[in-house]
């Protein structure tokens, strides 16, 4: 919770005592309540709830998508009031979120478009869709794609923008076990790539513990975060070996059990 | 997409009337928006003069319709554009309910008719209306038949894909409650069509009326129509613009009323959610 | 791939129809079917070779086709900005809309004696016609079309910083397209019926008058003809302003699915 020691550049997204409120049928309600965090720079931090626990509504406060009712969220020092400039936000429904009239090379340099030069768009958007490898797909709509290419036309997109932070709800939880795996894996390669702080909204506590530096359990209501559990596991990580560690094992009943989904045994 | 253009209106001298998303439907639209029209109204009534030739002032338009309701003339051509409104539309809704289902139920039949029925539908109204005129004569027969023609086709229309889109299973069901086969059609099948048949008249209605009043005003066949071309062609603008009010009320009237109806139903179908 | 040709030519239906003309045909002549007005297929023909022949075809489908497709790109032009303003200044809407419905209520038709009345026996009258005629559909579905765009879009544009223009121009807009296509499809279909109807009751001239010139000589073989020819009219238009938009805009007309 003290970041003030860090250079302002390395500073990344600090939330204090964030409270979120959201109008429902009975009236307001508190989702978020007395939310701490604080994300360094270069970090991949898995926030991890049960559904409805208002992991996505963080996010968007996060993103710039939504305003907190009290407390503060800011990024590099500055307070978030609308989208920051170097945070880039991946949804989970991909299809609504890629622009169907546009093909996927199209789609990728919607953010840059206009920003950089002709030339500079190009090369950005063939490195984003080379980061995916998608870079055979560049000239097809996205209809004529599988979802989980979909999905990573999305991230190319918001890879296409280099940002600092890529901001990501619950990107794989529309997909198959399958593609989830190979996504996840070529994520973490583009993070090592690239370097840039992750933040990744999640309830699967496998896919949390694989990926992260951090989990951030969110629990009670209103939510906070109840647990921060550091994941020391080596990288790169493999979705076979890593999941045969018993490090990996212990760090996931940690995490069960913070959600209160334990089994009771190892208090 | 959000709205709904799958029912789309047959070649006709007719107006489509757009399936917006709820949002914005008729219920949210601010009553304000009137403001527009009543200014209008108020600026051409005090800039416009009481004999202007062209623009005679909305106060003029009463008074030019009331001869016309003191002789006995005015409510008979509204009541014979009514009939054929009512008989017209009612008619187009028992045949394009009938025929839609039919055609909505074999992929095969479908698949035949198809090339004549979208032959037919290229058929404007307002073309048919000379074609039957000579055919039928100037006859209520002639109207009428004018009327259910391009009337029947959003019907038929809504109806087909509906009886396109219903599970095999739902009639199957009934039959294997050993229910006959006119019972599973009246109990099963009629009732699942509803609202389609609505979804068809809520474009239907607009269009039977339109027609109606087009007849009238091409044939001189009594009624409100056959008054505006009178009007018009002996040079009676406050009572031509009067007439149009009144038209415009009746387009209301239509309007409300299959909104309402097909409100109703689908509130009953869907249990009230 | 032959199966997929078989599949869009569609035999069957051809052949059902070819097979009522026959009906009719077969009727006629044995005298079944009783009218001195109802012409076989066969005649029908015999009457567009005349009229075609004799030029008259050509010249009232030229003016029919002036005046509708005129008053419907004077439609779109308007049509689409009002449909567009409304959809994205909502003090526009708040303060207008009702009133668009009510005058949408209207029936069209009852427009024509009052074009008539203002605009007399001319061609400007028929413009004017077909103009008042295409502009509802095209701004409401343009309306349709600026609104219906998905909010994740909308939130898309917003992460990705782009532009206010950008947004309208970038995804409104494309977003809008099919809904706009479709307007202009309606609103070709209704300026070219109306323009037919103020043809009939008020300008002699063009498609509409022919029908009923033909109808009172007592020349129902030529009257079918021009019905046909109004028919094809239709189906020709429509068909070239669709297979234009996907031409246009292959993008938005794939993503919107068959639109017919």
């Amino acid at each position: 919770m003290t970041q003030v020691d860090a250079p302002t550049e390395a500073r990344g997204l600090e939330c204090r005592d964030l409270q979120i409120t959201l109008v429902g049928a009975h009236g307001p309600v508190d989702i978020l309540k007395g939310v701490d965090l604080s994300v360094r720079a270069g970090e991949f931090v898995s926030i991890l709830g049960t559904s409805g626990a208002g992991k996505t509504t963080l996010l968007r406060v996060l993103a710039g998508l939504q305003k907190a009712a009290g407390g503060t969220a800011e990024f590099a020092g500055k307070p978030i009031q609308g989208p920051p400039p170097g945070v880039v936000t991946v949804f989970q429904d991909y299809s609504h979120s890629l622009l169907p009239w546009r093909t996927v090379r199209r789609n990728v340099a919607l953010g840059i478009e206009g920003k950089v030069s002709t030339a500079q768009r190009d090369s950005q958007v063939d490195e984003a869709l080379a980061m995916v490898g998608l870079g055979g797909s560049a000239n097809e709509y996205p209809y004529r794609l599988s979802g989980g290419m979909q999905q990573r036309v999305q991230i190319a997109r918001a890879l296409a923008m280099k940002p600092s932070v890529l901001l990501m709800d619950e990107p794989f939880g529309a997909l198959d076990a399958m593609t989830k795996q190979s996504l996840q894996d070529q994520l973490q390669q583009v993070q090592a790539l690239t370097g840039m702080t992750v933040v990744f909204v999640t309830h699967d506590v496998e896919e949390a513990v694989y990926l992260s530096d951090r989990v951030l359990v969110l629990t009670g209501r209103p939510a906070k975060f109840g647990h921060l559990i550091d994941v020391r596991l080596e990288r790169p990580r493999n979705q076979i070996s890593t999941k045969e560690q018993p490090e990996y094992l212990a760090l996931r009943h940690r995490v069960y059990e913070a959600l209160g989904l334990g089994d009771g045994e190892h208090g | 997409m959000s709205v709904d253009v799958a029912v789309e209106t047959p070649q006709v001298a007719g107006r489509r009337t757009t399936r917006r998303p709820a949002s914005s439907g008729r219920s949210g639209t601010p009553v304000r928006g009137l403001l527009l029209i009543v200014a209008a109204l108020v600026v051409w009534q005090l800039a416009g003069s009481a004999d202007s030739a062209y623009f005679p002032v909305p106060s003029e338009w009463a008074k030019a319709v009331q001869p016309l309701f003191a002789n006995h003339v005015l409510v008979p051509a509204l009541g014979a554009t009514a009939l054929s409104f009512f008989l017209g539309l009612g008619l187009a809704t028992v045949i394009g309910g009938v025929l839609g289902t039919l055609v909505g139920s074999s992929r095969r039949v479908d698949r035949a008719l198809s090339p004549t029925l979208e032959f037919m539908r290229a058929m404007p109204a307002s073309a048919l209306v000379p074609v039957l005129a000579l055919i039928l004569g100037y006859t209520l027969q002639m109207k009428l038949a004018v009327v259910v023609i391009p009337t029947t086709w959003p019907i038929l229309l809504a109806c087909r894909s509906a009886r396109r889109g219903m599970s095999p299973l739902m009639l199957e069901v009934p039959r294997t409650l050993g229910l006959s086969r006119g019972a599973s059609i009246r109990k099963v099948l009629i009732p699942a069509m509803l609202p389609a048949v609505l979804l068809g008249v809520r474009v239907a209605g607009p269009l039977a009326l339109i027609v109606t009043l087009l007849v009238e005003i091409v044939t001189r066949i009594n009624g409100l129509g056959s008054l505006l071309a009178a009007a018009q062609v002996a040079y009676l603008s406050a009572q031509v613009y009067g007439l149009l009010v009144i038209a415009g009320a009746l387009g209301l009237a239509v309007n409300w009323a299959v909104t309402r109806a097909e409100g109703a139903v689908a509130r009953r179908m869907s249990g009230g959610a | 791939m032959a199966e997929r040709l078989l599949h869009r030519v569609n035999p069957l239906g051809i052949a059902t129809f070819v097979g009522f003309l026959l009906l009719w045909e077969l009727g006629v002549r044995s005298g079944a079917v009783g009218s001195t007005y109802l012409p076989p297929p066969s005649r029908v023909l015999v009457g567009l070779k005349e009229i075609s022949a004799s030029g008259e075809l050509w010249t009232n489908l030229q003016h029919t086709l002036v005046s509708a497709l005129t008053g419907w790109v004077g439609a779109a032009v308007v049509g689409v900005a009002l449909g567009m303003a409304l959809g994205l200044f909502r003090p526009l809407w708040t303060y207008s809309m009702a009133s668009i419905e009510v005058v949408r209520a209207l029936p069209i038709v009852a427009f024509v004696p009052v074009a008539v009345l203002l605009l007399g026996f001319t061609s400007k009258m028929e413009i004017a016609i077909a103009f008042i005629a295409a502009l509802w559909p095209i701004v409401l579905n343009t309306f349709a079309g600026v609104r219906a765009i998905g909010p994740r879009t909308v939130e898309v544009g917003r992460v990705l910083r782009l532009s206010r223009r950008d947004q309208i121009w970038k995804l409104r807009l494309p977003a809008a397209t099919s809904h706009i296509i479709v307007g202009l499809r309606l609103g070709l279909t209704l300026a070219l019926v109306l323009t037919l109807v103020s043809e009939m009751v008020g300008n002699p001239a063009g498609l509409g008058f022919a029908l009923i010139q033909k109808g009172q000589a007592l020349q129902p073989e030529q009257m079918f003809a021009y019905l046909v020819v109004v028919g094809a009219c239709g189906i020709a238009l429509n068909a070239v302003l669709l297979t234009a938009a996907r031409l246009a805009f292959p993008g938005q007309m794939a993503a919107a699915g068959d639109d017919a």
